[in-house]
Order: structure tokens, then C-alpha cells, then sequence
């Protein structure tokens, strides 16, 4: 990375992790270090156990490291008490799973709506940013229906819709693409870059597949918990 | 609102094991409302009371208690005979009068037990029958029959399930073939009904009727006096106003060489309905400190398995919430107003149909115990119902609910995730 210091969304410094299996230590990441500029579509790629899903809860704030420090926009997430983190995630990171993981109890509207439950907020400022969120992804006409009544592609929407309701700064999206078919999967993707260009988010975004990497700007490449290749994005994009 | 709004929805999204908690919170609290009320009834029935105390004179050597009836005026006063002994503020005299309507005594319907008193004390002195404790209309009601009975000598007042089992109305006359006063065989107009509730089993009847009855007996036996002319008084009731008073009166009488034969025994209601409880001790023990405990433990055991599973299922969805921001103690209290408002709103639902269905339909809980034939809800059984189901449902759900709280997102992630 060579953007300057005032240009760096998150910066992860001599991280290690280590995880207990029984009477085993395996460690996921090993004295890792790294740096995302604000704005960037990054992927992570690397082979099973190779520490990129572990990478993307320390970022998001799910996990603490065992040693080193991550900053995201200027705080120091890497020592704040889980309750810290908690209200911190609210407004700085959205999040995307591969399996969209909606309350199936919940309409589309209520989904996105959930995150903002946690703000000081009126009701109407929250229909408000509920309303732009789901434009913004398309799915204005589908508020009202509940997520079994959504296609997979849709509900990764209302997914992406849920990750953005807060207007966070860091997006992480963790295989976005892996439960969905070509053509949903593609339209993803869209959605995404369009998001980092038109909303200059970060977006983090772990997957398997080659055709979602050529959406990035770059790519890490993982590998027993050390970065072992940084590249830009597949010459095709 | 919103957050309750997804605590209903979230029990909406399994509307059988929701529905089934809330039948089977609700049987439960049933269950324990009718133990309580007897409990609760017996309990106020037995408790001291320090102002407005009845005293109650019986035979103090035999059971039952039979007196002669000369003790009434006797007893009027207190057996007050010195400056500055305390005189009672009213009373009144039980005469048990038991007999059939059915001569050959055959049918076990027919059979009438009565109590002869004074008229004019029904609503002073027994139980209930006070105007501050019935409605405008029951007491109306009463005081009809109180009237009638007061101008008819052999009127008799009867109990909703005696007018039933007598198939009478009122207006009818009965006859009785009485089985403890041979040969004292009355004839009774009936004049009027108790209010529903504690008293649909009683019948009342005017004193001065039976003993103008067991005066004239001599004359159609030969001039020989009945058997028991002078052992027709069961008891007495004197009403003092304070627990100083009781104990003075009580030492008036039982000094008094009035009442040397038989000689008396002066107690207050509630000691003297303790005596009768002895009795019932290991029951109702039982029913106190195992049947109402185990109920609740097992009411408990049903609501935490209920939301254990729901917990167990939206493992996933918790951990996604806290991802999303949500800490571990919204979880928590999330989890535990599921359970709350299943057991205080099937708590309510139960206790509020039981004290309907019993007082307003039944008519009281038919569970004769000492001289206590039907037991009603009391009021306070519209608010334990919601206490119970609240309090059991909390119990419940705490472990199910710490469990919520204590997901960890990263491991629910990898398990997903593979």
C-alpha cells in the first residue's frame, strides 16, 4: 500500500491470532499486517484455514486479536470492551453474509431497519434512511414482503440494504456471492462496485471465486495466516 | 415499541409450542389458583383479628356442643356484673336443626341441615353477609328474605343448591322430619335465597319458631319435656370490639357461676376454626408446601424447554444481531420478555377465567373441608395469576436467555460458514 497516512480507512498492525482445538493451538494469523485506503474494494482470497474469515471478524470488530493493533477511521478497535465494539459496529461497519442471514420473522423493511433500532433516531428519520437504503439496492417494491418470499438474490439485496442503512464507513462482506446463482451473483457484484464508487465506502470482501475477485481493486492472498501476494485486481476489469 | 413489536413476532413464528406454553402456563396457574384461594381462605379464616373480635361460647367438656338455651340471655350481656365489666356490642345463637323432607328417608338430596337463629343478626353478624361486602343487588336480595323471614315465624331462608336439591322456590312450603330433634317436626315457608357464593349450601330459619315447637311438645307427649329441651343452644356468638374487651368478657363468663353446668368455654372464631383445621393439618401442609411448589417448579421446567429450543434454534439469528450491534444484555432481556409475556399474559388469562368461571358460573370450588362447603376466588388471584406466570416464566428463561447472551459470533460464523 503507498497511500498516505490521512488516506488509510483501516490498518491492521503485527496482528496474531491463535485458536485452541482441543489440546491443539492452530494459528490462524500470524504477525499480519496490512492496510486498506478509504474507497478501496478489496478481496481476500486464500485457500481453507488460511485466516481470511478470522481476518474479517477482527476488522468488523467480531474478535480481538491475541497481540497487535487495528485501527479503522482513526479508532483503536483492538482494545475496546466487547460492549465498545458493540455500539461502535452499529455505526461504523455493515456487514454481508453469504447466507444473508434475514429474520425470517421480519419484512425486508424491518430487516434494514433492525441496525438502526440501536441509534437515537425518530421513527421517521429511520423510515427515511430505510427507504433510501433499500433504493439504493432496488428493492423499493419488495419492502413489505418477508424474506421467504424473496429470492436469493434479493435477499442478498436486502442483505446489502442492512449494511448500509447506517451508513458505515467499512463494508465486509463474507463470501457475498457463494449462495448465489451467475447472474444473481454478477448483479451482487454491481451493486457492491457501485457502492464504493458512488458512496466511496471500503468494502472487504472474502470469496472463492475468481470472477468476484476481477470485480476488485485488489486482491490479498492469504496463506497460513501471513499475507503472501498483493495484486491489483485481474487485468480483465 | 419496535423492540416489542419483534419480541410478539418472534413468538409468532411458532404459534403452536407459543400456544402450547401458554395452555400449559395457563392449567398450571389454574391448578395453583384453586390451592391458593382454599389456602388463602382458611388462612384469613384463622387469622386473629384485633378489633370487631367474635367470641365463641360452646359446652366447653363435649363435642358437639349442647347448652341449654336459657344461656342466650344469659350470655347477652357478657355475664357482666361488676362496675367496669365489659358487656358484648351484639350476639347471636346457633341452634342446629337437622331432618328430611323425604319421611323415609331414602333420599339423601332431602336431607336439610338448618341453623335457627335470630333473624335480625343475618346481616350484622354472620360472615360476607354485611352490606360492605355483597353488591347493591345481592344485599337487596338478602335483605328481601331478611324482611319476610322477619314477619313470617315459620319462614326459612335457603341457599340456591338447597332450593335445587329440595326442588323448591320460594313461596313453597317444606316439612321436615327432623333427625336430631325426634318428634320436633317443622313446617317452613320458604321466604327467600342467600346472595351465590359462600352460603348456597345454608338455610336459616327463625329460633322462636323451634322453640315455640319444643315448648308445646309436653303437651302431645304426656307433659314430659323434650328429650333435649334443654340442650337445643350449639353455640353463641358474642361480638366485642377489641382483643382487651375479648379477653375481659371471656373472663366474665368463664368465672361466672352462670355457666357452671354445663360449664363454658369462650374462644375467638379463628382459634376455634384452628381447632377444627387440626384436622386437615397434613393436608393442607401438603397442599402449601409440596403441591403448590412442585407446581411451580414444573411450570418453570415447561417455559425454560420451550424457549431453551427457541434459543437453541436462533443461535444463527442472535449472533447476527450482535454483529449487527446489538449487546449481549438486549439479548438477554430480549429472550426473557419472550418468556415473560407468555407467562404473565396466560397468568392473567388463567387466574381472571378461573375467578370468572368459579364465582361468577360455579357458584365457589365445591371442596368441603371442616364446616367450609365451597371455597370462592379471592380478588387477589386476578393479580397472582400474572405474578406466577411472570415470576416462573423469569425463572424459565434465565438460562436459555444467559445462553443468548453468551453466543459468540465468530464460532456461530465458522459453523455456517464450514
Amino acid at each position: 500500500m503507498t497511500q498516505s497516512d490521512t488516506s488509510i480507512q483501516v490498518r491492521v498492525r503485527d496482528v496474531t491470532k491463535t485458536f485452541v482445538r482441543g489440546s491443539e493451538k492452530l494459528q490462524v494469523l500470524d504477525h499480519l499486517s496490512v492496510d486498506i485506503p478509504e474507497g478501496q474494494f478489496l478481496g481476500l482470497m486464500g485457500p481453507s484455514g488460511s485466516g481470511k474469515t478470522t481476518l474479517l471478524n477482527l476488522i468488523a470488530g467480531l474478535d480481538s486479536p491475541d497481540s497487535g493493533s487495528i485501527e479503522i477511521a482513526g479508532a483503536e478497535i483492538s482494545k475496546m470492551s466487547e460492549s465498545e465494539l458493540a455500539t461502535w459496529r452499529t455505526r461504523n461497519i455493515g456487514f454481508v453474509f453469504q447466507f444473508y442471514h434475514l429474520l425470517p420473522v421480519l419484512s425486508a423493511f424491518d430487516n434494514v431497519e433492525l441496525p438502526l433500532l440501536l441509534l437515537p433516531m425518530s421513527a421517521a428519520q429511520r423510515r427515511q434512511q430505510v427507504m433510501t437504503a433499500l433504493h439504493v439496492v432496488g428493492l423499493d417494491d419488495r419492502m413489505h414482503h418477508r424474506p421467504g418470499q424473496l429470492s436469493g438474490g434479493q435477499q442478498q439485496r436486502v442483505g446489502i440494504a442492512r449494511a448500509i442503512v447506517t451508513d458505515p464507513a467499512v463494508i465486509v462482506a463474507d463470501e457475498p456471492t457463494g449462495d448465489l446463482d451467475a447472474k444473481s451473483a454478477s448483479e451482487i457484484l454491481d451493486l457492491l462496485v457501485e457502492l464504493k464508487s458512488s458512496l466511496n465506502k471500503t468494502i472487504i470482501m472474502v470469496t472463492h471465486d475468481p470472477r468476484a475477485a476481477q470485480r476488485t481493486d485488489s486482491v490479498l492472498f492469504l496463506d497460513k495466516g501471513r499475507l503472501v501476494n498483493e495484486m491489483p485486481a485481474f487485468s480483465s476489469k | 415499541m419496535k423492540y416489542l413489536g419483534l419480541v410478539l413476532r418472534n413468538l409468532a413464528r411458532n404459534v403452536l409450542r407459543t400456544s402450547l406454553t401458554g395452555l400449559g402456563t395457563m392449567i398450571l396457574v389454574f391448578v395453583v389458583t384453586l390451592v391458593w384461594s382454599v389456602l388463602a381462605f382458611l388462612d384469613q379464616a384463622t387469622q386473629s383479628r384485633s378489633e370487631k373480635i367474635k367470641a365463641l361460647v360452646t359446652e366447653r367438656w363435649t363435642i358437639p356442643s349442647r347448652m341449654p338455651f336459657s344461656y342466650v340471655n344469659l350470655l347477652k350481656d357478657g355475664a357482666a356484673r361488676e362496675p367496669g365489666d365489659i358487656k358484648p356490642i351484639d350476639m347471636m345463637s346457633w341452634t342446629f336443626y337437622g331432618g328430611t323432607t323425604d319421611p323415609k328417608g331414602q333420599d339423601p338430596n332431602k336431607f336439610l341441615f338448618a341453623i335457627g337463629m335470630q333473624p335480625e343478626k343475618i346481616p350484622t353478624m354472620l360472615d360476607d353477609l354485611d352490606q360492605g361486602s355483597l353488591s347493591a343487588d345481592d344485599f337487596a336480595l338478602l335483605m328481601e328474605g331478611v324482611e319476610k323471614l322477619k314477619k313470617t315465624r315459620n319462614g326459612i331462608i335457603l341457599g340456591k343448591d338447597r332450593l335445587k336439591s329440595q326442588e323448591k322456590k320460594i313461596g313453597d312450603l317444606i316439612k321436615i322430619t327432623s333427625v336430631n330433634y325426634r318428634g320436633i317436626d317443622l313446617e317452613f315457608e320458604i321466604v327467600g335465597t342467600f346472595p351465590p357464593g359462600r352460603y348456597d349450601s345454608s338455610s336459616i330459619f327463625r329460633i322462636d319458631y323451634f322453640n315455640a315447637a319444643m315448648d308445646s311438645y309436653p303437651k302431645t307427649h304426656g307433659g314430659e319435656a323434650h328429650p333435649s329441651a334443654e340442650r337445643s343452644l350449639n353455640l353463641v356468638w358474642l361480638l366485642v370490639p377489641d382483643t382487651a374487651s375479648f379477653n375481659k368478657v371471656a373472663d366474665q363468663i368463664t368465672k361466672s357461676p352462670l355457666f357452671s353446668n354445663p360449664s363454658v368455654k369462650v374462644e375467638t372464631s379463628s382459634s376455634s376454626i384452628a381447632v377444627f383445621l387440626e384436622a386437615y393439618r397434613d393436608l393442607l401442609w401438603g397442599a402449601r408446601w409440596i403441591l403448590s411448589p412442585s407446581i411451580l417448579l414444573t411450570l418453570s421446567l415447561i417455559i425454560a424447554n420451550a424457549i431453551a429450543i427457541s434459543v437453541r434454534e436462533r443461535e444463527t439469528e442472535f449472533a447476527v444481531m450482535k454483529v449487527l450491534g446489538f449487546r449481549p444484555n438486549q439479548l438477554l432481556i430480549l429472550v426473557i420478555l419472550e418468556a415473560l409475556i407468555v407467562g404473565v399474559t396466560a397468568g392473567f388469562l388463567s387466574s381472571g377465567g378461573t375467578y370468572f368461571l368459579v364465582n361468577d358460573v360455579a357458584g365457589g370450588i365445591p371442596f368441603p373441608i371442616a364446616f367450609f362447603s365451597k371455597f370462592m376466588i379471592p380478588q387477589g388471584a386476578l393479580w397472582w395469576g400474572p405474578v406466577v406466570g411472570g415470576l416462573t416464566a423469569l425463572a424459565g428463561s434465565l438460562a436459555p436467555a444467559l445462553s443468548a447472551r453468551s453466543v459468540r459470533v465468530a464460532n456461530v460464523f465458522s459453523k455456517v460458514n464450514g
